[in-house]
């Protein structure tokens, strides 16, 4: 074959994958699109749930997972998401509809706080740093008057019986997932995401090739951060109460990272993929705690932190690139053979 | 005599380079080693070399050729891909570096690698660490290096780190000394120092090779380390290139110089 | 202007503030020896602090014994547990990448934790004992027992440490290790097993430090977080591989919380500390980043 027939052949090719990922993607989207007024309404609630955390694991592989920068504080930013449209709202009565973008802009700042020292420096200082201040921000929204201290904020409640409700949040949190797996999607494949990559690979030649890496790290987390402040705002309208506890809990945090590590780290379907697979994990646990028994008794359902720390531990060591790591071992070997 | 690598059948069983056969096992030697830092780049491709007992061995190559990591696998700091490196016909190949000092090899490594932090004294007590269960032997063989090297025991409380690169060098001659090591690997001896101190080095060397000690020398000085080489072997681009006995070489050098300054 | 009463709530301040100090050093000593030594950022270090306040607690309600005396069954204990985690988990770590060894560490403390909470429950604890509410007062300044004694074990422990990394012969490896981990394995050393020493040692500290603060305040299997943080100041500011320059910055710290609670209300702490290690990271970080070139 001539090379010119070759690549017209390629070109077609590639072309017609192209039209057949697009034509997927429209189907997986209206299929989900649809789901939100056939299904159960505790079908559609758990759904929201899927999509507010990959929102989450999408933003935080951005850093995480392309730069191989870990974020173990990602909460610290759907916190102060959630909180800034609780007090605007609530304090100041802005328009709740406002409050949201808002939300995303105050995570923003907060992850500037927090990057501007720590993203100059190497990744375990930026790890342990965003650890630290997760805490220390709970702690902060727990002292302070404006946030309601320990008994937190009531929200106020969206004017439609609870099926509509749920439903709306259902379509919020889809459209907002779609967002950030669309972000995910197009970094993936820019030079922005190529440079993360380069960053995780070797950062000081990066460094030395021109790539301001402290810059783009900055970048990488601010995306992740204003996308954990949309949602942690959506939530804390959908949940109706926030308080420091539950809203800055490190179990958010973990689920985040676990969540991004098994679906695959640096790779825009990972958290696709992890979300769910944790999520019924997590369930099953649920349910196994009610019926093992666990020295005379019953396990206490918080026995699922340990084994989650222990599928963290495993996955990390065995299988780092999580499910999408086998994918393409699997896609490879075919392609070789 | 010198051959090029082609004259030599290829295969990790060449035969002896310097065509005693008998002798092949004496020393230390590397046999068809490939090896590299990256999966997908190969920094030495199928190298053989022996260094023979009581002989000074010289490795020289342009930058980039393999030198340094043909002696970081033959100390065990890298393991190759495939080869074996033999100790007097003993197969030493995956014995990791800490264990090397005890079968008698040393490496006096490239640059600065004295402990900063810790005296003179404590550098060289590091040296002798495998006599450490024996306070005695430990003592004996500081004092001596100290005998050997005199200036060392004036500056025996003084930081290492704060000694000049010169007198830093010394020290880790000294420390690698304390193990009385029969094979020494030395990797650029004169690297980043004066003049006056590089000659101390080289008849540091020479006085190692009157000792009738195994060396394997990897420099950039060619011209200094030709005047010690009994025997020489040149890599290029990873592979054996030239070997021979130093008057083979001697007339070459100037050509071989000039060569490798177009890399 | 200073009435007599202040000044002496600020002496009794300095006093308690040098006091809290040693205790800061002690629970810093580990992160500072991974990290300076290995190269290794233990992220869980804090909830080996707190499995160390949970040791205290038990042998206490099982078998009555004073903390004195679970700070020194501490030591063999949390050795041990360093041991382990450095055989099972961290010498795979130490070969693969920084990213890898962090998720580990990261999960080895949601377990600790979440272990914890198990066998626990979130409520907190206090340890109390005969001495815990009295104090010695000196020319009017007051001073808890319990605090003194924490300091006083704290103070033995660093000090036996420094001894041992000074004056021995392993201690002077395991230095000449952290300075040039390759000249030290040409030497002769194996590095691998002096890995093991270290973590071992570092989590005997963190045991330690944790019966130690368990004398001081209360605790929960969560709030060790806070211990985190103190613990990572201190070794931000006291830099890696010097025992006296973590000892001096244990010490500013405990200064500086002591001082500022007299001066703020309580939580404020917490902003003057976040403040400062921010500030210290911007003065500091590159040299730390600097020392952090090798594996993890």
């Amino acid at each position: 074959m001539s090379s010119a027939l070759l690549e017209r052949a390629t070109a077609r090719t590639r072309w017609r994958s192209w039209l057949y990922r697009g034509l997927g993607a429209a189907a997986a989207v209206g299929l989900l699109a649809v789901l939100g007024v056939l299904i159960p309404l505790d079908w559609v609630t758990t759904l929201s749930a899927v999509y507010m955390y990959i929102v989450l694991a999408e933003g935080w592989n951005i850093l995480g997972g392309y730069a191989g920068y870990l974020n173990f504080g990602m909460v610290t930013f759907f916190g102060v998401g959630a909180y800034t449209a609780g007090v605007l709202c609530t304090q100041y009565n802005v328009h709740p509809l406002l409050t949201i973008p808002l939300a995303g802009i105050m995570a923003t700042v907060a992850a500037l706080l927090v990057g501007v020292p720590a993203l100059r420096l190497r990744g375990v200082y930026f790890a342990i740093l965003t650890l630290i201040i997760s805490f220390l921000t709970q702690v902060l929204v727990t002292n302070l008057d404006i946030t309601g201290g320990a008994s937190g904020i009531y929200m106020p409640s969206l004017p439609f019986d609870p099926f509509t409700n749920e439903q709306i949040f259902y379509y919020a949190f889809l459209g907002l997932m779609l967002l950030a797996v669309l972000l995910a999607f197009i970094i993936e494949h820019s030079r922005f995401g190529y440079a993360l990559v380069a960053i995780r690979e070797d950062e000081d030649p990066a460094e030395i090739l021109g790539v301001r890496t402290t810059w783009l790290k900055t970048q990488a987390l601010l995306l992740g951060a204003f996308l954990a402040g949309v949602a942690g705002a959506i939530y804390a309208f959908h949940t109706s109460y926030i308080e420091p506890q539950g809203t800055f809990s490190l179990d958010i945090s973990i689920d985040v990272v676990l969540m991004s590590l098994v679906g695959g780290l640096g790779t825009w379907q990972g958290p696709v993929i992890g979300v769910p697979l944790m999520l019924v994990t997590a369930q099953v646990l649920r349910i196994l705690a009610g019926e093992l028994p666990f020295f005379g008794s019953t396990l206490p359902p918080e026995f699922d932190r340990v084994v989650f720390g222990i599928i963290l531990i495993l996955v990390a060591l065995l299988a780092p690139y999580g499910v999408m790591g086998l994918v393409r071992r699997v896609r490879g070997r075919r392609l070789t053979v | 005599m010198m051959r090029h690598a082609a004259d030599v059948p290829a295969g990790s069983g060449a035969p002896s380079p310097n065509g005693l056969a008998s002798n092949a096992n004496a020393g230390l030697s590397m046999r068809g080693v490939t090896a590299g830092y990256y999966s997908h780049d190969l920094v030495l491709n199928n190298v053989s070399l022996n260094a023979r007992p009581g002989k000074v061995t010289v490795l020289l190559g342009p930058n980039g050729s393999g030198k340094s990591t043909a002696l970081r696998v033959l100390y065990g700091l890298l393991r190759p891909r495939s080869g074996q490196i033999l100790l007097d016909g003993r197969e030493i190949t995956t014995v990791p570096p800490q264990r090397r000092l005890a079968l008698g090899m040393a490496l006096l490594p490239q640059g600065r690698s004295v402990f900063p932090e810790l005296t003179v004294q404590e550098n060289l007590e590091i040296g002798g660490w495998l006599l450490a269960r024996d306070r005695r032997r430990l003592a004996a063989a500081l004092e001596g290096v100290y005998a050997r090297y005199p200036s060392l025991k004036e500056w025996r409380q003084k930081q290492a780190g704060s000694l000049s690169g010169g007198q830093q060098r010394l020290v880790e001659i000294g420390r690698m000394m304390v193990a009385d090591p029969r094979v020494i690997l030395i990797d650029e001896p004169s690297v980043g120092l004066a003049p006056v101190i590089v000659d101390q080095v080289y008849e540091e060397i020479a006085r190692l090779k009157e000792e009738q000690r195994t060396i394997l020398l990897v420099d950039q000085n060619v011209r200094a380390a030709v005047a010690l080489a009994d025997y020489i072997y040149t890599l290029e681009y990873g592979r054996n290139n030239l070997e021979g006995e130093r008057g083979a070489f001697e007339d070459r050098l100037e050509a071989l110089i000039k060569s490798w300054l177009r890399f | 202007m200073l009435t007599t009463v202040s000044l002496s709530l600020l002496v009794q301040a300095l006093v308690n503030g040098l006091l809290l100090g040693l205790v800061y050093t002690l629970i810093s000593l580990g992160l500072s020896l991974t990290l300076g030594i290995m190269g290794v950022v233990n992220v869980a270090h804090s909830t080996l602090i707190m499995l160390g306040s949970y040791l205290a607690l038990e042998l206490l309600q099982r078998l009555g014994l004073d903390p004195i005396i679970s700070a020194v069954i501490a030591v063999p204990v949390f050795f041990l547990i360093g041991v382990l985690l450095e055989r099972l988990l961290i010498s795979r770590v130490a070969r693969t990448s920084q990213t890898t060894g962090l998720l580990v560490l990261f999960g080895v403390l949601v377990v600790i934790e979440g272990a914890a909470i198990l066998r626990w429950t979130t409520d907190t604890q206090v340890l109390s004992v005969s001495y815990t509410n009295t104090s010695l007062t000196l020319d009017g300044i007051a001073i808890a027992v319990p605090r003194l004694i924490a300091a006083a074990i704290a103070l033995v422990l660093v000090l036996l440490l420094d001894t041992f990394l000074r004056s021995t012969l392993y201690g002077k490896a395991i230095r000449a290790m952290s300075q040039n981990l390759d000249a030290a394995r040409i030497s002769g050393i194996d590095t691998d097993r002096l890995s093991l020493l270290v973590f071992g040692l570092a989590t005997a500290t963190a045991g330690v430090g944790g019966v130690t603060l368990a004398m001081i305040f209360p605790f929960d299997p969560q709030d060790h977080y806070r211990w985190l943080a103190w613990a990572f100041l201190v070794v931000v500011i006291g830099g890696l591989g010097s025992i006296r320059n973590t000892l001096l910055a244990g010490l500013l710290i405990g200064l500086i919380e002591t001082l500022s609670s007299v001066l703020f209300p309580f939580q404020y702490v917490y902003f003057i500390v976040y403040l400062l290690l921010v500030v210290a990271l911007l003065v500091r970080g590159q040299g730390l980043a600097g020392s952090q070139s090798r594996a993890l």
